[in-house]
């Protein structure tokens, strides 16, 4: 490939695609900003009164619409925008407890630099002008010892000013993002993909007949599904919940089957098996749309209820029965998606099942099926960056062996690959992957680490592998709100505005609902601190000054970057970039700082992927049940169950799950939710326990082959006897979470790193632990 | 009867136990961070059954806003009262912390407020009613367990899930005649 090609690949890879933004010009841009954040640092407020601002919640990822009532510059309450119908009218106990974010005694208050030795946890306040020298010095510095951008790694998580961290990601050129999809929803995205070219979505107001498998849709909100869980349940409407835990949601269910874990595979398929050799599927549907049904219904025929039953211990006669309601509501019904799917490592076979059950029986694109999402398109920038010569490619594209993320047994063996993760994503890359590799050392070194907003000493499986990655790094910092474990491990902690302090990007919330919203300031930001954009700006600001940071790339290309990204986008005003985003819809920008949502329609849409001529996004063109792509790929072109590993005697599989008020491990550190649960405890089965000899509240340790944790018992029928579990989010080891510090057990601690090596998926039920009394 | 006679009717088979409602009446009502200070709560009733058979309701809860008021009677200094709405609230001025209205609540609904130096509890976010808004709790709840109004208006949503489901009230032995009402589905 010649340089100009490469060049061009470069560019077009890393600018996002649409239409270049008409040179602004907006007086007095960053200058502004800067002036007010100044005035507020000193605590005066201008704002006296009583007002309601609308914007959106950050506390999950929902983004929910809120209203807040501002009493004399100080926030009063977050209420639900009733007019942004996606959140159906509600805030939950996350989104109420947001009112304390901005107040939070632990908030970080001013960038950070590290003066005692790495998480002895000693800092001293700097000015930002310092701080984005410092991080500009240390790009520089990094770049020019190993002569490669690509020793950076850039951890993020999704926000709406994620887009502005990507933007200095691009500006330094290097290719190791490190996004949250693979731990989190890579295997359901890629195994529903693989069969419709999509991610689609579940009509849960008008399905009525559903299959859910570990989806906690009563303790893990998503919205709109987990409102019309029971605020829209149509009536009549069938709920089968399969999970080895008795949930909140079992709690709603018409059925629970206490699934033996890691076999849902076998379950789907004895379902599609039934359909399949009864001829209850939609035959036309099939016809017009499907791709390899007569590969699916050889494949299929071993997998009866009888064999299923003896693999994930549901009665053949209760596999029978869901088989029979599923096709006789079809196409009212579904298998619900799920979000975190960061399971198995045969994930990606499970969710594949889980499309093709759904697909065969025609519950596509119609009310109460599945449906692909729509959306509403808005303006995108374009900014332009340099193709950079010393940057390598991504480093967990390059790993080679993967044995050491993979568990021994017939999974792998037999069907799933172990040199590569077969669909890395470009953007998102896969973290277990790319610690692997940065541990390894054998591609090449990584030596620098800049995160926003995640924090993966305690997201990431396995925090004592974490954390000796980052003991090689030469410099580490971390953009968050609080003092996360990361930053309190960092040379240099940034402390952003929070969602209530700032501006944010419009985003288009794709789905049967598709909606748009926004953040806007409802209160000025209380401290020393920026948002991303702001921080980003400053960081490229210092960068340009720097001539070595750009000395392998053409100098026109640094123009048109500094043209494009530098002064159109950076150095502007948000509303400038929110303005533009909306410059399709006259009035639109108005009525979303008012009303705090736009939207098109407030109808559900239907069909649009059910027509005459309809092309998928996959090889075939059709509904793959047969995957071509994996053929070629040499994966199996359809599911293939084999048997997952099984605890030894005296041990148990760990799993995961979700409480309704917290989110990950953000927001445990919040007084309004640390009020609901201040430690979580092992939930542990009543037999199990008295074999033990462990009595409810007992304090007990939980040992893996990576870590061991100490946690309270719950002793519970709630739970099979294989399995134990505890939520996520404690155990904490940064003195600056002062609420959570040290309390309860931690899930990074004890997870082994195993991978899903389709999709680069951390399998987080892959771990075996030992439970003793304390 | 142009008078207002407010009342909550909840279904709570609807309740995830998502405590939205707790969150949001804390918030609202500047409830300190302190155990023991609540002015609703959602509890998980007992777990009936044995593995795998299993069974559990929740059941949210607060003050009841009793017509027959056991913690008005009892209070020496007449801080607790009722207003011609029906609703149940402390005067924090007139009250002297004798906690005699916490202990002759059936509900467990009041407490001291260290900031207030006085009982508190659920007031139906009284100020709130003035505006035409909501309850905190009412407003917030993800999948409306909780429904607000007037029971003197015949067209209310309370009246008129009053009058199409059986319902039952917490404690009714103890003839304080709540104004919750608790529907059966």
């Amino acid at each position: 490939m010649s340089f100009s090609n490469l060049k061009l690949s470069r560019r077009k890879f890393l600018a996002a695609s649409g239409v270049t933004l008409a040179a602004a010009s907006v007086a007095n841009g960053l200058g502004t900003i800067k002036a007010v954040a100044n005035e507020h640092a000193e605590g005066k407020s201008k704002s006296l009164g009583r007002k309601f601002v609308p914007s959106s919640c950050a506390m999950c990822v929902n983004k929910c619409g809120l209203i807040a009532e501002v009493v004399n510059g100080k926030i009063k309450k977050l209420n639900p925008n009733h007019k942004f119908f996606k959140s159906r009218s509600m805030l939950c106990a996350r989104g109420n407890a947001g009112a304390e974010e901005p107040y939070n005694p632990d908030r970080l208050k001013a960038p950070l630099l590290r003066v005692g030795k790495r998480g002895e946890g000693q800092f001293k306040e700097i000015s930002w002008d310092e701080a984005f020298k410092i991080v500009a010095k240390n790009l520089d510095e990094i770049k020019r010892k190993y002569e490669n951008r690509s020793s950076v790694v850039f951890y993020s998580t999704e926000g709406f000013q994620e887009e502005f961290f990507h933007f200095l990601v691009q500006s330094y050129g290097s290719t190791n993002t490190v996004r949250h999809p693979t731990l989190c929803l890579a295997s359901v995205i890629q195994g529903w993909s693989s069969v419709f070219g999509t991610l689609p979505d579940a009509d849960m107001s008008q399905a009525e007949f559903v299959i859910m498998l570990g989806a906690n849709r009563a303790e893990s909100i998503v919205t709109p599904d987990t409102i019309d869980f029971q605020k829209n349940r149509p009536k009549g409407q069938q709920i089968v919940y399969v999970d080895p835990r008795f949930t909140f949601t079992a709690t709603k269910a018409d059925k629970w089957y206490p699934i033996k874990p890691g076999t849902d595979l076998a379950f789907i398929l004895a379902i599609t098996n039934v359909i399949v050799e009864e001829g209850l599927y939609d035959k036309e549907f099939v016809d017009k749309f499907t791709y390899g049904f007569d590969k699916l219904k050889e494949h299929i025929k071993p997998y009866t209820p009888e064999w299923a039953e003896k693999e994930c211990e549901i009665p053949a006669s209760e596999i029978r029965w869901t088989a029979h309601q599923f096709a006789k509501y079809a196409p009212r019904s579904l298998v619900y998606p799920g979000r975190r799917t960061s399971w198995y490592v045969n994930d990606t076979y499970m969710r594949r099942a889980c499309g093709i059950l759904t697909a065969i029986v025609g519950s596509w694109d119609v009310p109460g099926g599945i449906v692909p999402k729509s959306s509403i398109p808005l303006a995108k920038h374009d900014p332009l960056f340099p193709f950079f010569e010393m940057a390598e490619g991504r480093l967990d594209a390059k790993i080679g062996s993967l044995d050491s993320i993979l568990p021994k047994d017939e999974r792998t063996a037999a069907g799933l690959p172990t040199d590569s993760c077969t669909f890395l994503g470009e953007k998102d890359g896969s973290w277990i992957t790319f610690r692997e590799a940065a541990l390894k050392g054998n591609v090449y070194p990584i030596k620098g680490m800049i995160t926003y907003k995640q924090n993966p000493v305690e997201s990431a499986p396995n925090r004592a592998k974490t954390l000796k990655m980052m003991e090689q790094m030469d410099f580490i910092c971390t953009i968050d709100i609080q003092m996360s474990e990361t930053a309190w491990y960092s040379d240099l902690v940034l402390p952003e505005s929070t969602y209530l302090e700032r501006w944010d990007p419009c985003h288009s919330l794709s789905g049967i609902w598709p909606i748009v919203t926004f953040r806007q300031p409802v209160i000025d930001p209380l401290f020393n601190t920026k948002s991303m954009q702001e921080i980003a700006a400053g960081i490229v600001n210092e960068m340009l000054k720097i001539p070595t940071l750009w000395d392998d790339a053409d100098p026109a290309d640094v123009e048109d970057f500094k043209a494009t990204l530098v002064e159109e986008i950076l150095n502007q005003p948000m509303e400038e970039f929110i303005k533009h985003q909306l410059s399709k819809y006259p009035g639109a920008f108005e009525q979303i700082k008012k009303e705090g949502v736009f939207y098109l329609s407030d109808k559900p849409q239907y069909g649009k992927m059910r027509k005459e001529n309809t092309r998928f996004k996959t090889k075939s063109g059709k509904i793959e049940l047969y995957n071509l792509k994996y053929e070629e790929k040499g994966l199996d072109p359809l599911p293939v169950y084999r048997r997952p590993s099984q605890p030894e005697p005296g041990k148990y599989r760990f799993i995961l799950g979700r409480h309704a008020w917290n989110t990950h491990a953000g927001t445990q550190n919040n007084g309004y939710l640390h009020q609901i649960q201040k430690e979580n405890s092992l939930w542990i089965n009543t037999k199990e326990a008295l074999r033990l000899g462990i009595k409810n509240g007992d304090y007990v340790v939980v040992k893996s082959k990576v870590g061991e944790q100490k946690v309270k018992a719950y002793v519970t029928e709630k739970i099979r006897p294989d399995c134990v579990f505890y939520a996520h989010g404690f155990g904490r080891i940064s003195k600056g979470l002062s609420l959570v510090y040290n309390k309860g057990a931690s899930q990074a601690a004890i997870l082994e790193d195993k991978i899903e090596p389709i999709s680069g998926n951390a399998a987080m039920h892959e771990t075996f632990v030992e439970i003793k009394k304390a | 009867m142009n008078e207002k006679r407010y009342a909550i009717v909840l279904d709570t088979k609807k309740c995830l136990n998502c405590k939205a409602c707790t969150v949001a009446c804390r918030v609202e009502n500047e409830v300190p961070h302190e155990d023991g200070a609540y002015r609703i709560w959602v509890t998980a009733l007992e777990l009936q059954g044995k593995f795998p058979d299993l069974h559990q309701d929740f059941e949210p809860s607060q003050c009841q806003h009793c017509q027959n008021t056991p913690c008005e009677s009892v209070c020496p200094t007449h801080a607790t009262y009722k207003t011609p709405e029906g609703v149940v609230l402390v005067d924090y001025d007139k009250c002297i912390l004798c906690k005699a209205c916490m202990t002759a609540c059936p509900y467990d609904a009041r407490f001291v407020h260290e900031h207030h130096k006085a009982i508190d509890k659920c007031t139906m976010c009284y100020h709130r009613l003035a505006e035409g808004r909501e309850p905190a709790c009412v407003e917030t709840c993800p999948t409306k367990v909780r429904v607000f109004g007037d029971l003197n208006d015949p067209n209310s949503q309370v009246s008129k899930l009053l009058d199409t489901n059986r319902y039952y009230r917490l404690k009714e032995d103890r003839n304080t005649n709540p104004r919750l009402y608790y529907i059966i589905k």
